[in-house]
């Protein structure tokens, strides 16, 4: 058995080490000369038809959609594959499911140390937006995301050049023809050497009219780098945080903000914590800015970053940029159910206690 | 100049001058993480506990470099 396996692993390795030269084969120009194209980056998704989803105005198919549903895909593999093996009556899971359970493991114990008794209300929100957001973010990193879409032509700088066809489907790439784009400048500006003024006005013209390239609309992009996604998901999160609050102490949880215990009483600090109440609230809203932003601005850094480095150096070096943003991904994921957990576990304290203790 | 350069110029300006703000979150990241070898080197037994806080004290100052880099993002990428 275990001979077996080191015999798989050796073939692998010659399988990566192939794929290693052949990328340094066709990207350093020894091959055909292609060399690697600077990637156009948008913020928003981009639409893949631009007709509205259902007829419902504004709602378009955009591949972050397209992220969201393998996302899902994923998770709902991860939740059969842990149901089998709970199922299967194993004591040791292994596995996906042990894999699960380690995870969820790790996660229990810090909300234990951190919520005590409301660890059983608390727990799921943290394991369930870890268990959304660690695929999603992880979804980015496999080979052909991002890569591979529909042709956008006349927006972008690059070429069309047609790679075949299987089935009546037209296979195209784009691709950086600037080499040929280069020597046409340079014939043109000997042309027009002895002329400065007419050299310029006639590369402006030329600018003009050679604006037809094409760019690629990917099918697939990772649902982090769409803020509405982590919009969602922190105003689910902030408004559950004030769920949980109400549900540890009823009513008496709104004085958090509207404090006006003291304010007769202790005429300045009185006021001072009615300020404070009202600061809190303003807290709560920076929250859901707060968590949407650091989730998207974390994982589109990330992949432009891979974007970038792809384009300068084709191979080696992009490999350690992908092990920095394995680690990203998780520590985001584990931050966001984390800072929920935090939240919630702050919002089952009652304030007045909290200012009895320090006085 | 004409429009569009002085349009560019002033994105890419813009852009590296958001990311100053990174110095700052830069610098916190490091304080808390030196703080907290510390601790755990004089108590390793509850190096659990301060790793937990320490990341969340980290998300909680990378959050301000991140907000920096999202201006930056939305100044290169959406406005104009």
């Amino acid at each position: 058995m275990s001979e077996e396996k080191s015999k798989n692993r050796t073939w692998a390795r010659w399988v990566v080490l192939a794929a290693i030269l052949l990328g340094v084969f066709l990207f350093t120009g020894v091959g055909l000369g292609i060399k690697p194209i600077m990637p156009e980056v948008f913020l928003p998704g981009e639409k893949l038809s631009e007709t509205p989803l259902f007829g419902i105005p504004g709602l378009y198919l955009t591949n972050t959609l397209i992220g969201m549903l393998g996302t899902d895909l994923v998770v709902f593999l991860i939740a059969f594959f842990v149901y089998r093996g709970v199922k299967s009556g194993k004591m040791v899971l292994t596995g996906v499911s042990g894999a699960v359970e380690a995870l969820l493991e790790a996660l229990h114990g810090m909300t234990e140390s951190t919520a005590g008794k409301w660890t059983k209300i608390i727990f799921p929100w943290f394991a369930a937006i870890t268990l959304l957001v660690l695929p999603a973010n992880w979804l980015g990193l496999l080979p052909g995301v991002e890569t591979i879409g529909l042709v956008h032509e006349g927006h972008g700088e690059y070429a069309v050049r047609d790679l075949g066809s299987i089935g009546g489907l037209k296979i195209q790439t784009i691709w950086d023809e600037s080499g040929e784009m280069a020597a046409d400048a340079h014939v043109e500006e000997a042309a027009h050497a002895t002329e400065d003024t007419h050299a310029a006005e006639g590369e402006e013209v030329h600018a003009e009219e050679e604006h037809h390239g094409a760019s690629i609309v990917p099918f697939f992009r990772p649902v982090s780098t769409d803020l509405n996604f982590t919009f969602a998901l922190a105003i689910v999160a902030v408004v559950m945080v004030q769920v949980v609050g109400f549900r540890a102490l009823g009513w008496g949880y709104l004085t958090k903000f509207w404090n006006t215990k003291h304010f007769f009483s202790k005429p300045i600090f009185g006021f001072i914590d009615f300020a404070v109440g009202l600061l809190e609230l303003v807290s709560e809203i920076s929250k859901i800015l707060s968590f949407a932003f650091r989730l998207f601005g974390n994982l589109f850094a990330g992949a432009v970053l891979i974007f970038v480095m792809g384009s300068l150096v084709p191979f080696f070096v992009p490999a350690m940029f992908y092990m920095l943003e394995v680690f990203v991904g998780m520590i985001q994921a584990i931050v966001f159910g984390m800072l929920t957990m935090t939240f919630m576990a702050q919002a089952t304290h009652s304030h007045g206690d909290h200012d009895e203790a320090h006085a | 100049m004409d429009v569009a350069a002085a349009t560019i110029l002033g994105k890419l300006i813009g852009a590296g001058l958001a990311m100053i703000g990174a110095i700052g979150a830069g610098a916190g990241i490091g304080i808390v993480t030196s703080g907290a070898v510390q601790a755990m080197g004089r108590n390793p037994d509850a190096a659990g506990n301060i790793q937990t806080n320490m990341i969340l004290g980290i998300a909680f100052a990378e959050a301000v470099a991140i907000y920096c880099l999202v201006v930056a993002l939305l100044i290169l990428f959406v406005i104009g």
